[in-house]
């Protein structure tokens, strides 16, 4: 690395500078607005590991899970990132919206890791004319802004100025 | 949900008791909550949602982390049965896919 300048740099216990460009925050605000819409249809196979199964081995207890727990699953599910795509463009964060930032991170990750069918911990070898080259690209990002996230949230990036 | 092929056999959910929604339980046996491996959470996610929820150190929590990347799952809390639905819902809530079960 030759920047000395965090991602995420954390300027006290409340407070983190986020050093990301304009394109960077485009997309993650996209890909928010992206997720809150396919939330919708709840029916969405995409949405599986948003909503893990808590007792797949019955599924008339599962049913009853989630007719006590969805709704509040999906209700905050959209306000994090609702809230996630609202502030892409801020300059800085306090420690509520980097945590919620976090949440809204991995949820588009797991969306988009269920539809390119992720089932290894690193990335596969893709050509370079894969049509889902794109999105493989954009998991990958998420996924190093999901490690810049947590290495602020839990201060082991040093705190120190830029 | 997709997984790798290796730990297929290892990460099935397993049976769990009828939640009893809305009345006490009187049950003595503690319930524990289950944290199964999946491809898609951060390993560094896991273990910094564990410390946030249960206030593990960070060494417990890697432990726990490290024990559902190579076995497949680990315990990560347990007690009442109010206490372990209510982890579930919490764990759910961060994307981790979390099961309960009388131990």
């Amino acid at each position: 690395m030759f920047g000395f300048r965090r991602t995420i740099q954390a300027k006290g216990p409340d407070r983190f500078v986020v050093n990301l460009g304009e394109e960077e925050r485009s997309v993650l605000r996209a890909v928010c607005e992206d997720v809150v819409a396919a939330l919708d249809d709840d029916a969405n196979p995409l949405l599986r590991r948003v909503f893990p199964v808590g007792h797949a081995s019955d599924p008339e207890i599962e049913a009853q899970y989630r007719a006590l727990v969805h709704s509040d699953l999906l209700r905050t599910r959209r306000e994090i990132l609702t809230r996630v795509g609202e502030s892409a463009f801020d300059a800085e964060l306090d420690r509520a919206t980097l945590d919620k930032w976090m949440i809204g991170i991995n949820t588009v990750r797991l969306v988009l890791g269920t539809r390119l069918d992720v089932i290894e911990n690193h990335m596969p070898e893709i050509d370079h004319d894969d049509p889902d080259l794109p999105a493989w690209a954009l998991y990958e990002f998420l996924g190093w802004l999901l490690e810049m996230v947590i290495q602020a949230l839990s201060g082991t990036a040093p705190t120190a100025g830029r | 949900m997709k997984r790798s092929s290796t730990r297929a056999s290892s990460t099935a959910p397993v049976e769990v008791d009828k939640p009893d929604i809305g009345h006490e339980s009187e049950t003595e046996t503690p319930w524990v909550v289950l944290v199964w491996n999946d491809p898609i959470n951060l390993m560094s996610y896991v273990t910094f949602v564990l410390q946030k929820l249960f206030g593990y150190s960070l060494e417990k929590a890697q432990g726990m982390m490290l024990d559902v990347h190579e076995k497949g799952r680990a315990v990560v809390s347990s007690g009442s049965k109010e206490k372990a639905e209510l982890d579930v819902f919490r764990l759910h809530e961060h994307g981790l896919w979390a099961t309960m079960q009388q131990d």
